[in-house]
């Protein structure tokens, strides 16, 4: 089951990354807001269907889930305007990886203190040694790009602010 | 100076691993394809209310663009709810690593072949080295 649900995560950031292309180019001439506006007016077309259809849950108990439930909406704004603060300061490649640092480091605290009633599974050297090969890994992500980059800086600069939204 | 704007950069991907967590918790009780539901229907509100007083862009645009330009909303649903999905079983690190993996692959791939209206950008060795260290970290983590 652990190793199902990890691909179905694997294909969940194939998409999120398609999303992120698809919603560079729309942004270039409709705007950074708009693009993110347009993406969760049709995400809730899509998942009114997906409710109706295959929707096993209940809508209504939203009501009385607790709100600090709830205001988790909020995050995923909290995190677009960061980033939209961010990227003009230190660009989109050291933007994006900081961004990325920042979900590992809380994901595994998370998980070593069961916060959100959620797993406890402890930092133990296995994990930190994970945490290190992610680090070198986006250490070789920032000189790839980089380097990338320096071929390109040629052309305009086009940034990608926001372009991810969830 | 510098430094507070990386702070607020690994802010902002901590809101998305504390997200993810909360989410999955909202949907042990409401149903999965619910919350993402409910992200929707709440970042539509947020942002229609963003739009409106800071809006500088052009939302008609969309009406003309090119149709696939505007898939995007239906991709966001498959990552969340794969979030959503995942969380419980194998906690909030590895569904991050594995989705970060996903997405970091995948858009080598897209911008090697320039998809998506993406500018071309070849993969090259730090990259491979790249996929490397990630694939090493994500048999580690497991």
């Amino acid at each position: 089951m652990g190793l199902f649900m990890i691909l179905f995560t694997l294909l969940g950031g194939i998409t999120l990354s398609a999303q992120s292309s698809i919603n560079g180019t729309l942004s270039r001439r409709t705007g950074t807001i708009e693009t993110t506006f347009l993406t969760f007016l049709t995400g809730t077309m899509f998942l009114v269907i997906f409710v109706l259809f295959f929707g096993s849950g209940d809508v209504l108990a939203l009501f009385e889930a607790p709100k600090w439930q709830l205001s988790a909406a909020f995050l995923g704004t909290m995190y677009l305007l960061l980033t939209v603060m961010a990227v003009p300061k230190i660009g989109v490649i050291a933007a994006n990886i900081a961004g990325i640092a920042g979900q590992l480091i809380i994901g595994v605290i998370i998980d070593h203190f069961g916060w959100f009633n959620s797993l406890i599974i402890e930092l133990d050297m296995k994990r930190v040694f994970a945490l290190l090969f992610m680090v070198l890994s986006l250490y070789f992500i920032y000189k790839g790009n980089v380097r990338s980059n320096e071929i390109l800086s040629k052309e305009d600069e086009q940034s990608d602010t926001g372009s991810k939204a969830i | 100076m510098r430094f507070i704007f990386y702070a607020l950069a690994l802010l902002a991907g901590a809101a998305l691993s504390f997200e993810g967590a909360i989410y999955a918790e909202l949907g042990k009780s409401i149903g999965q394809i619910e919350t993402s539901f409910y992200n929707f229907f709440m970042g539509s509100i947020i942002m229609g209310l963003l739009w409106i007083f800071f809006g500088k862009g052009k939302l008609s645009y969309a009406l003309e663009a090119p149709k696939w330009s505007l898939l995007g909303g239906v991709l966001g649903v498959v990552y969340l709810t794969s979030i959503i999905v995942s969380v419980p079983f194998v906690g909030v690190g590895i569904t991050m690593v594995a989705v970060i993996i996903g997405q970091l692959v995948m858009s080598m791939v897209i911008e090697h072949f320039g998809w998506l209206g993406s500018r071309r950008t070849k993969v090259n060795k730090e990259k491979v080295f790249a996929v490397l260290s990630m694939i090493i970290a994500l048999v580690l983590i497991n």
